[in-house]
């Protein structure tokens, strides 16, 4: 059911709860204001909701009834009882449509023209003859069982608590009605209870008997366990099921119904003799009230059986609780089942009362570790298996406690469209909303306290950020801005991201603004990078709108932002382009949590690394397949032909230097593999023991400036460890310099479009002279040291025994020689089935840099030179090397006619493989071109989707989820993108595949090793494209 | 018990005895308001933490709750305690957060009267100073009270100490 109707229903059946009560205290004490207001508040409240939900039967029932509140509250009618009497029977009318709308979710078909007629009379002080009323309130008039005529208010009220309090639920109250209209050929059509009159008459006499019951001298005490109105309920339930035939229910109820042991034959016989009275009184016909009686008999076994049970059980207290359950079963058995429902789905608890319980689960769990770190060192103890069972419940408990505090991030952007729609018109502007992530969870409490903030930033970026459409088409932006909100777990925080492709925050007129207010000197602005200058929206009282419009610009903006979120231990950081856009994002750490955290030792400490970011942990040794080696400095492991780079969690927490690890002998170390976001590492630690359900508690607010700790947690044998934070460790781990700054660089980047260069990790190594030569990292597969014994010679050529293969070794320079003995470095490199070692003389360093090829050279096997580390560096071309080491692998071909080319172009390119990515980008970049490489179709259509914009495209066609056909029908479909020229590069090329690429909209298709054709054909598709425009 | 008086200063001074926890630090006696103390402990187990700053010692569980443990000796600049020889601590609370302060050894508590009381000598070691909330002099010795608060005040001097 939509949430909305649902909690509408919730809302409003308490609301109508409680105006049925006031109600009622309303007519006993017409002058209370107070009481009236309140009615008055909640039915209008209710008419309110309807309307705006667009629920018109509704909305006229409540609009009517709270006109004569309204003239109640003005005093310009006397509470009457006639009035009040008609107001609840718009509450039940009230209830009968909302019981409708649950089963059906539409309102039900109706008039209650009738009924407003009568209200919108009393409104107007008609005070004409009361209409005739209900069959309850026929009963009202005299109680019989009295033998008087009572004071009016006592006896409504009476008989109103008796009808409200046993719920006929409305859509009961219709069905008996048209049954007994279709019944009413005869009495004795249709069953005992439509006869004998129904829901009404039945409440009535339940409340009859149970009255007369409990008055009676001996049969009081068998029910004086019972509360009055508990006991009321119990007689309806038990008459309700007797007379529908339930007799399980019946059973049921009559073996609560007795709470004192005693009851005997003759006790049940003055009983039912009591309702036989009862229901004469209540004018149910003579034959009807002797078959109601005769039913009864059904149940006598168990009535007075029931006795000896209660005798037997020692407290009635369970009894009672339970005969309440069972009386509720009863009733739900006996009708369809509808009206349990409601109620049954959702209870509203105090988060006190959920923060209690946190907390205690919390300590169960810290004291059920406790428990099982000492069985664990006791043997046979027979103490296992309930402890097993123990643990497993408290596993099972603490995930629904957390539960019970976790919401959707998406309830606290629910208001967000709306706001964002009005904004649009306020401004004039177009603005697109797109929320991702909606559905992750976070702790109830933080999602209060962020609710907020969010918003703020919102219209922040709506009033601030996105520019008008005129402005937008002046720069060349879409028309319509957007605004994507995003919201994801990462390694223990949640992250939560504004981003908007607007206008960025201008450094110059920000500058200004900080002079203006003095908040820095124009010497101090001058040193600051525009990412400094840009963090000044969180200083206090900062605005930077020219004029305060009504929806920001108040100057209460980002600082009270960035306090709230601070408050509840989160980090904010922006990073905005001028005229690109700005993102902001939100870091939450997920405190008072219970986590999974993996206990690792370093130096006789231990630590708990959340097990949400390890992957997996890799014992390394000296003497064992994995070991750690270094290339320069940087230690790394090779971990399935890929190189991971490697942190000593004894370095990183200042115990050792590198120095004294490197100086260990027979290191036996452990290698946690984490990862944060897309970044890869290995925590190298001295020992693992297992993963523990940890209580993490915050650290102490003077930590707080310690980011590699998320907090702190009591372990099983009582001891306090810190709880590392991964993504601490990888900044740390990045260090060296700045690296704080590059990490701005990195977000900057992410910002910029499509142009910007990465960085590109390079293996440095000597080979044939004492110039460096580089070589894109991605592409190495493994580094070897081989054995130069081992180095066989077959057919001339160099080879070597590699993993149960032959592996071709070639030199990297004509020059070189291998060595004589010892051992011989080798790069290896593996494209599908080919594995090559290249040897060189020495491997020197890994370096990351911007990749700047500064010319093509003609040498063979060389791809152009690059200032790598400050020195000019030979970049290799691996592609010409893996050629000699197999001649089928490409067909060689030289370089020869110069090929035109288009400096400075933008070219995207879309291979799966990391190799020819790896290949093909020094390639690219040294005939000119800007490229941008990404891993599949999706990831492309994603950069569209971003409005980054290329000049040309090339796309591999085989690819795993979406392949190059389907990446070019779905480019030429109309997309953003589908003027660009599109290249396709295939190792599948023949004539059918050729022609199926041009089919599925490709300019061009080349054949993927062939370098040249891939150049001649890039220059070519930019001409056109040049020419055509 | 407490009245206003003027004392020969001209300053306003309730009278009245208050208590104090008493406590000895590099032979130094000093006072923490009994009101304020939690708990006294005998030497823990303290888990230390790397990168804190020096004059955190590390963390230790408290009856389930976690107490950052300071070191008093680091914070006031006094040389650290001799080998062998370990802190017991008094537990005090600083916005809602316990601490363990780390001292030598705990004393006596005593009542001492208002009259006693008196601003900190200008001339006080500025460390001290700054954590000392006055005087009170008795009959064989002075004793320095503690701040609590001011001492436990990181966000504004914490970091250069």
């Amino acid at each position: 059911m939509d949430d909305l109707l649902n909690e509408f229903l919730t809302e409003t059946g308490e609301s109508i709860d409680v105006v049925d009560v006031e109600l009622v205290k309303l007519e006993q004490d017409p002058n209370n204001k107070e009481v009236l207001d309140n009615i008055f508040r909640l039915v209008h409240t209710i008419k309110g909701t309807c309307g705006f939900l667009g629920l018109p039967r509704l909305e006229s029932v409540a609009h009517a009834s709270e006109n004569v509140l309204g003239k109640f509250r003005d005093g310009e009618l006397q509470v009457s009882e006639h009035a009040v009497t008609v107001i609840l029977e718009s509450l039940d009318r009230i209830k009968e449509i909302l019981a409708g709308l649950e089963a059906t979710e539409e309102e039900p078909e109706g008039d209650d023209s009738d009924l407003i007629a009568r209200l919108d009379a009393i409104a107007e002080g008609a005070m004409a003859e009361p209409d005739p009323e209900p069959d309850t309130m026929d009963a009202d008039i005299v109680d019989p069982g009295l033998g008087r005529p009572l004071k009016a208010g006592e006896v409504s009220l009476e008989e109103l608590e008796a009808a409200f309090a046993n719920a006929p639920g409305p859509e009961e109250m219709d069905e008996p009605a048209s049954a007994a209209a279709s019944a009413s050929g005869g009495p004795s059509g249709g069953s005992l209870f439509d006869r004998v009159g129904g829901d009404d008459t039945l409440a009535v006499a339940a409340h009859l008997v149970s009255q007369r019951a409990a008055n009676d001298k001996e049969l009081s005490k068998f029910f004086a366990g019972t509360a009055a109105d508990l006991r009321k309920g119990q007689f309806m339930g038990l008459m309700l099921a007797i007379f529908k035939d339930d007799l399980d229910a019946a059973d049921n109820v009559a073996r609560q119904i007795v709470t004192v042991a005693g009851f005997t034959n003759a006790h049940f016989d003055k009983l039912i003799k009591q309702v036989k009275d009862v229901l004469v009184e209540c004018k149910v016909d003579g034959d009807t009230a002797d078959e109601a009686v005769m039913s009864f008999e059904l149940v006598r076994d168990c009535m007075v059986g029931a006795v000896k049970a209660v005798a037997k059980a020692e407290t009635n207290k369970a009894g009672t609780s339970s005969a309440s359950a069972a009386q509720a079963d009863a009733g739900a058995g006996a009708q369809h089942g509808e009206a349990g429902k409601r109620t049954s789905q959702s209870i509203r608890v105090s988060v006190d009362l959920l923060e209690d319980l946190m907390n205690m689960v919390s300590e169960l769990v810290l004291t059920r570790n406790q428990l099982l770190q000492i069985t664990r060192n006791m043997d046979n103890s027979e103490l296992g298996v309930p402890l097993q069972r123990l643990s497993q419940c408290t596993t099972e408990l603490q995930e629904n406690v957390m539960k019970t505090r976790m919401q959707p991030i998406g309830n606290a952007w629910a208001k967000l469209p709306r706001i964002v729609r009005d904004l649009t018109v306020e401004l004039d502007k177009k603005i697109e909303l797109d929320m991702r992530g909606a559905e992750t969870e976070l702790d109830r409490q933080v999602l209060e306290l962020i609710k907020d903030p969010l918003t703020h930033m919102v219209r922040n970026s709506a009033d601030h950020g996105i520019e008008t459409p005129a402005e937008r088409m002046a720069v060349g932006k879409p028309e319509v801005g957007t605004i994507v909100l995003n919201a994801y777990h990462e390694g223990g925080h949640i992250i939560i991201e504004i981003k908007d492709d607007g206008r960025g925050i201008p450094v110059a007129k920000l500058s200004a603004k900080i002079l203006e207010k003095k908040l820095a000197t124009e010497a101090e602005l001058a040193a600051m990078s525009d990412s400094q200058i840009q963090k000044f929206i969180f200083h206090p009282g900062f605005s930077t709108a020219e004029k305060i419009t009504s929806v920001s610009g108040r100057g209460v903006g980002m600082d009270v932002v960035r306090s709230n979120i601070e408050k509840i231990g989160g980090t904010i950081d922006m990073v905005s382009v001028e005229g690109k856009g700005s993102t902001f994002q939100i870091k939450i750490p997920l405190t008072l949590a219970i986590v999974a955290g993996l206990i690792v030792k370093a130096q006789e400490e231990r630590y708990a690394i959340p097990q949400i970011s390890v992957l997996e942990l890799v014992r390394a040794s000296t003497n064992s397949e994995h070991k750690i080696e270094t290339i320069k400095d940087t230690p790394v492991l090779r971990l399935r032909n890929r190189l991971l780079p490697l942190v000593y969690l004894n370095e990183v927490l200042g115990f050792m230097t590198r120095d004294e690890i490197d100086a260990r002998e027979n290191a036996d170390d452990f290698i946690v593999v984490a990862q944060v976001g897309a970044f890869t590492f290995g925590i190298v630690v001295d020992q693992v023991f297992d993963t523990e359900e940890i209580v993490v508690k915050p650290v102490a607010p003077i930590l707080k400036d310690l980011d590699i700790y998320s907090g702190n947690t009591i372990l099983g044998d009582g001891s306090v460890i810190m709880i590392l934070d991964p993504n601490g460790i990888a900044s740390k781990a990045n260090s060296g310099v700045g690296d704080h700054d590059r990490e701005e660089e990195d977000m900057q980047e992410q910002v910029r479009r499509g142009s910007g260069r990465e960085k590109e990790s390079m293996l440095l190594f000597r080979a044939g002279g004492k110039n460096p030569k580089a070589v894109p990292l991605a592409l190495v597969a493994r580094l070897e040291e081989i054995e130069v014994e081992t180095i066989e010679l077959s057919d001339g050529r160099e080879m070597v025994q590699y993993r149960g293969a032959l592996m071709p070794l070639i030199k990297a320079h004509p020059n070189m020689s291998l060595r004589t003995e010892g051992r011989q470095p080798v790069l290896v490199f593996t494209d599908r089935e080919y594995t090559m070692g290249l040897a060189v003389d020495e491997i020197l360093d890994i370096v990351e840099e911007e990749l700047d090829i500064k010319l093509a050279s003609d040498k063979q096997g060389v791809v152009g030179s690059a200032v790598i580390n400050g020195k000019a560096s030979e970049v290799i071309d691996v592609s010409y090397f893996l050629n000699l080491a197999f001649a089928d692998w490409l067909k060689s071909r030289s370089v020869s006619d110069d090929v035109a080319t288009s400096k400075g172009a933008t070219v995207l390119l879309i291979d799966d493989s990391d190799f020819f990515r790896g290949m093909l980008k020094p390639v690219l970049r040294v005939a000119g071109y800007d490229v941008k490489a990404v891993s599949s179709a999706k990831a492309a259509l994603k950069l569209m989707d971003e409005g980054h914009v290329y000049d040309l495209v090339i796309s591999d066609i085989e690819m795993p989820d979406m392949n190059g056909f389907d990446f070019a029908r779905q480019i030429r479909d109309g997309s953003k993108w589908e003027h660009l020229p599109l290249i396709a590069l295939s190792a599948l090329a023949t004539e059918r595949d050729v022609q199926r690429g041009h089919e599925a909209g490709f300019d061009d298709y080349i054949a993927k090793f062939d370098k040249e054709m891939l150049l001649r054909s890039l220059a070519q598709q930019l001409k056109i494209k040049g020419d055509a425009a | 018990m407490s009245n206003i008086v003027v004392r020969d200063d001209l300053s306003v001074v309730r009278t009245g005895t208050q208590d104090f926890v008493t406590v000895v630090l590099a032979g130094q006696t000093l006072g923490i308001p009994v009101l304020s103390v939690h708990d006294v402990l005998n030497p823990q187990q303290i888990t230390r933490i790397p990168l804190a700053p020096a004059w955190v010692s590390g963390v230790l569980n408290l009856r389930g709750k976690i107490v950052t443990a300071i070191d008093l000796r680091q914070r006031l600049g006094l040389p650290p305690l001799e080998k062998g020889k370990q802190s017991m601590s008094v537990v005090v609370e600083h916005n809602d957060e316990p601490y363990s302060l780390q001292i030598d050894t705990v004393g006596e508590v005593l009542s001492l009267d208002d009259a006693d009381f008196e601003r900190n000598p200008v001339t006080l070691d500025q460390r001290w100073r700054e954590v000392s909330r006055g005087i009170y002099r008795l009959k064989d010795k002075l004793l320095p009270i503690l701040d609590v608060d001011r001492l436990l005040a990181f966000e504004s001097n914490g970091k250069a100490a």
